[in-house]
């Protein structure tokens, strides 16, 4: 097996919940390696998005140790764990959450305004990345007069535009309908073959599931399954 | 990024229009307020020292000690040297006038001579005939005159219209004057009545007459001699600076003093004054200033209240977008910090439109005033009866650095619930939208 880009170690995560302790994790462990494309699945309440958010340094787990190449993500600050965020990872979510007084192509901008680059420094990649997600036509309009796919194609871009080592998406499909989910899935697949990143989806839609190389079974918060798969077809 | 931001402020009118509303409105009021309330005291302080005091004045200390009686043997002699020196020693800001203060009764006689009204009547004496005086300009004693003319001769007078109706004096009548000697003994003149003013201060229009300089000197044997010199500064200089200008002038009179002149102040006792410490102006000022700041901070307050208001408003309108920057890995204190420079760029655009609309509001005020005449009708006080606003750039200040100071602080409060936001609910966050 290649090294890990994560490793979850014994990872438990207890709420505080109306003066009781909830365990959302037990006992975690994972293997990431790069360039994974695989999701968690599991009902609500199984642990899928707390997870989602100890892996992106959104959240500290109970116990156990998170691990990011080499680096412990126990051992960062709030302002490293930002950090790290900003350099090496990308966030899709379910609603785009995409800026509404912002163009297309202001909103894939700003990843690289957070770092402190130059637009002139960085355009040629935006406009490459607004073009590989097929929205050149668009590339002035706001989120607003946009459709749900397509808000969710500038999510991507900005997710991918500053080439992070690993994309979370939390239901990313869950707004869209069938067709344009599917479309979604396929850029995002074929995204994590030219930019080398992993993807990692929260998802309970089973269209996700043809798509992943890898998904891993969640409930309450324990690990049911971890299957795998080469290609099309069923999972080992 | 901060033409980014810049950019989402001027397309987000909702994140910027109302806080640059209520800067823009709170600028302008501190300083149509605090213009008002300025040229208010300013002009209450002018008026006196025009008539009566001065912003300075020199004055010789017995007479000084004793003013309510009026003592005109203590006055101050060797008028040209002193007004030499003055002009040499003191700030070349500082225009001098010589003036005598004088007391007398005005006896109006009937067609036979015999005394048909008479009524005592306080007096001032003034450079009036020379080309060159500044004192007609000051009083402004032209547009002043109800009827009659400016005296252009010796023997004239100008009295108070109102103390022209009670002793229903006519122009060019002849009135005698009554009073008393630089040495003690009675003095009287004949003198014609050749205008009637309107101060616009009700005292001195019920009780002042006006006379040459030099008629004065005659009269009351004041040769070569005035009770005082009153000193006026430019209308730029507040009346918080007046204490140095008269602490400078108090040295230089001092040293004058001590090497024991042969000159003009040889057998005086010369001290300056300035306006706030006659006629209890100085409590009056500082009293002022107590509720200008008041006003102030009144208003910076109110503009905080409403600005993190506002500021929480936002924030609830941008959770989507502090969120989704928080989750990209921007830190709380960046995040903080581009609100804080959000809000200050609205402050420094409302502050200017602020300065805008209250400087034109202040101007205004100051060219056209409100006229309070009736009100001040029956007060003794000495103000113009036109109450006038005064535009100075510490005005601005006064209503700027309120308007700033709430436009940030308005923020950074609304800003502590961005500060303590929990990024492990992010993804739940933002998912419901």
């Amino acid at each position: 097996m290649k090294n890990p880009l994560i490793q979850l170690n014994g990872i438990t995560k207890v709420f505080r919940v109306g003066g009781e302790d909830f365990s959302a994790l037990h006992e975690i462990n994972l293997s990431i390696e790069p360039k994974s494309f695989m999701s968690f699945v599991g009902p609500s309440g199984s642990g899928k998005t707390t997870l989602l958010n100890l892996i992106g340094g959104l959240d500290t787990p109970t116990s156990g140790e998170i691990k990011f190449g080499d680096e412990s993500l126990g051992d960062m600050s709030p302002d490293q764990r930002a950090l790290y965020r900003r350099e090496n990872i990308g966030f899709i979510f379910q609603s785009y959450n995409l800026l509404p007084v912002y163009n297309i192509y202001e909103n894939i901008l700003f990843p690289f305004l957070l770092a402190n680059l130059k637009e002139s420094a960085v355009r040629d990649r935006v406009m490459s990345i607004i073009e590989q997600v097929g929205l050149m036509p668009q590339i002035n309009k706001r989120p607003s007069e946009l459709s749900g796919g397509q808000c969710q194609r500038v999510a991507i871009a900005r997710a991918l535009v500053k080439e992070p080592r690993l994309v979370l998406a939390d239901e990313p499909t869950a707004n869209l309908d069938k067709e344009n989910s599917y479309q979604i899935l396929e850029l995002m697949l074929d995204l994590n073959k030219k930019f080398d990143a992993a993807f990692i989806f929260s998802t309970h839609d089973e269209k996700v599931t043809k798509f992943v190389r890898r998904e891993v079974g969640l409930e309450d918060g324990y690990v049911r399954w971890d299957k795998r798969r080469n290609g099309v077809g069923d999972f080992e | 990024m901060i033409r980014w931001l810049i950019k989402g402020m001027l397309r987000d009118r909702t994140r910027s229009l109302f806080p640059f509303l209520v800067i823009t409105v709170g600028v302008a009021l501190v300083i149509v307020l605090v213009g008002f309330m300025d040229g208010v005291i300013m002009g209450m302080m002018d008026s006196t020292a025009h008539l009566d005091t001065g912003h300075l004045r020199v004055v010789n200390k017995p007479f000084y000690d004793e003013e309510h009686l009026n003592p005109m043997d203590r006055a101050l002699g060797s008028q040209k040297e002193t007004g030499d020196w003055l002009k040499k020693n003191s700030d070349p800001a500082i225009e001098w006038s010589p003036r005598i203060r004088w007391g007398a009764i005005m006896d109006v006689p009937d067609e036979q001579g015999e005394t048909r009204s008479h009524t005592p009547v306080m007096g001032m004496a003034l450079d009036l005939l020379s080309q060159d005086s500044t004192e007609l300009k000051r009083l402004n004693l032209a547009e002043s005159l109800t009827r009659g003319r400016m005296p252009d001769k010796r023997g004239e007078i100008l009295v108070g219209y109102q103390l022209a109706r009670t002793l229903e004096l006519e122009i060019n009548k002849s009135v005698t004057l009554i009073g008393q000697t630089f040495d003690g003994g009675i003095a009287t003149d004949n003198f014609t009545v050749v205008g009637f003013v309107r101060f616009g201060i009700f005292a001195m229009d019920k009780k002042m007459a006006l006379m040459d300089l030099a008629d004065a000197q005659e009269t009351f044997y004041l040769h070569d001699m005035v009770t005082d010199w009153l000193g006026y500064l430019p209308a730029h200089v507040s009346f918080h600076e007046y204490d140095e200008y008269r602490s400078r002038l108090e040295s230089a009179l001092k040293a004058l003093i001590d090497i024991h002149p042969s000159g003009w102040a040889r057998d005086d006792l010369p001290m300056a004054v300035s306006i706030l410490d006659q006629r209890h102006i100085r409590p009056i000022a500082e009293k002022f200033l107590v509720v200008r700041k008041f006003i102030i901070g009144i208003f910076l307050f109110l503009m905080v209240v409403v600005l993190w208001n506002a500021g929480i408003l936002n924030g609830i309108h941008r959770y989507g977008e502090m969120g989704i920057r928080l989750a990209m890995g921007e830190t709380h204190s960046r995040l903080i910090l581009s609100l804080v420079g959000e809000s200050l760029v609205v402050g420094i655009v409302g502050s200017v439109a602020g300065c805008a609309l209250g400087g034109a509001c202040t101007y205004a005020l100051q060219e056209v005033g409100l006229n309070m005449g009736d009100a001040f009708a029956q007060s003794g006080l000495m103000l113009s009866d036109v109450v006038r606003a005064r535009l100075s750039v510490g005005g601005f200040v006064r209503g700027v650095i309120p308007g700033l100071t709430a436009s940030v602080m308005g923020t950074l409060i609304a800003g502590l619930a961005i500060y303590n936001r929990s990024e492990a609910n992010l993804f739940r966050e933002l998912e419901a939208g």
